[in-house]
């Protein structure tokens, strides 16, 4: 990869593409390998950015769905998505964040399912209903009833946490 | 539960120290994990691995005394990389900069198109292979030895295409199974190993179909 195009058009957003990151991996490995992932499909899909939408735009839209089809080789030898749920004692992350809140929060998110994750991830991004219904390829209205019930999910959740 | 999850999203990301990249090694030369990546390197691999067992299979088989059976199958093998070529050039379409929805729904139609055209040439290509085989067997000196064994032991006067009835209908049970089976053999092998991602990618479409219809 040219080093250029990191620098300059992938590291100013490595914010958004740690936050979609986290979201769908359990561990540091993951999330590392998940991140150069990433990294490289932006690489290699730069020639398909129509500058019709931003580039932060885009740069979600490939998080996700990037994120979506990641597969990888477990330690047991079966190959799974990386987003498969898995159970809390082998989630070994809860510490990714120096926030407490933050950590909280991912714990919540990661038992959502992988389209939930998505719409609730570019929802607190401050993402308008209509962004969120392009990058997802639904429509506005859907979106807002969504985000509601995966509100009210997560704020169960983490009460009960609590 | 004090704060609003919008409230913990916003301050817990203010003074996150957590948020610098990762180091990056190597990137430009990483080798992707995404699936259909990896299903377009299968294809890339399967053209490779047909062009050098096709020429294979003639050397070999010349080599045995029997350069016809090695062209007939370098014959066969042809259309499967027409195939592989041609699902490659397809999945082009497949760009990751689309909308989610659009993205796993092209993904899976690609998918679904690229196996029932695969399935649909093993259903001719199995039995051919199988044909050819046992053909080249029956022609052949250990072959004619066997049969003429065959005929000492169990004589009969059914003969069939120079083949002692049972024998012929041995061969065209076999290859019976063959034409009924050879599709599921393929899904089979594919199943085995990608089935566990065919089904998460269902899900989520599944998932992706419900956000789209109305509340």
């Amino acid at each position: 990869m040219g080093s250029d195009f990191y620098q300059l058009s992938i590291l100013p957003y490595a914010g958004i593409i740690i936050k979609i990151c986290r979201a769908y991996t359990n561990s540091q490995e993951d999330f590392e390998d998940y991140y150069q992932e990433v990294c490289l499909q932006i690489w290699r899909s730069k020639d398909n950015f129509n500058q019709q939408s931003e580039w932060s735009t885009w740069i979600y839209r490939i998080s996700l769905n990037v994120c979506l089809t990641y597969m990888k080789r477990r330690k047991t030898g079966d190959k799974a998505f990386v987003s498969d749920s898995l159970p809390d004692d082998v989630i070994d992350d809860s510490k990714a964040f120096v926030n407490d809140d933050i950590n909280e929060l991912y714990s919540a998110i990661k038992h959502l399912t992988e389209t939930n994750r998505a719409v609730i991830l570019l929802y607190l991004e401050e993402k308008t209903y209509d962004e969120i219904a392009e990058i997802m390829g639904t429509n506005a209205n859907n979106i807002g009833v969504r985000i509601a019930r995966i509100k009210e999910r997560l704020s169960k959740f983490i009460s009960e946490k609590d | 539960m004090t704060k609003s999850i919008e409230t913990m999203w916003k301050e817990g990301f203010v003074n996150e120290t957590q948020l610098t990249a990762p180091k990056v090694n190597d990137l430009y030369n990483r080798k992707s994990q995404n699936i259909v990546d990896k299903l377009l390197n299968m294809f890339a691999i399967n053209i490779k691995m047909l062009l050098i067992g096709s020429v294979l299979m003639v050397l070999m088989m010349s080599l045995i005394g029997a350069p016809l059976f090695g062209i007939y199958v370098c014959i066969l093998l042809v259309p499967l990389i027409v195939i592989a070529k041609k699902e490659l050039k397809r999945s082009v379409d497949i760009s990751k900069g689309q909308s989610s929805y659009d993205y796993l729904i092209n993904f899976d139609n690609w998918l679904k198109h690229s196996i029932e055209t695969y399935a649909r040439y093993y259903r001719i290509f199995y039995p051919l292979f199988f044909l050819g085989m046992a053909t080249r067997a029956v022609i052949s000196k250990a072959g004619g030895k066997i049969i003429a064994l065959l005929m000492e032991k169990f004589p009969t006067d059914v003969v069939i295409l120079g083949l002692p009835y049972y024998l012929f209908m041995a061969l065209a049970c076999i290859g019976f199974i063959i034409v009924k089976y050879a599709d599921a053999l393929y899904r089979l092998d594919l199943n085995i190993v990608y089935g566990r991602q065919f089904k998460k990618l269902d899900e989520l479409i599944k998932d992706m179909k419900s956000l789209r219809r109305t509340p």
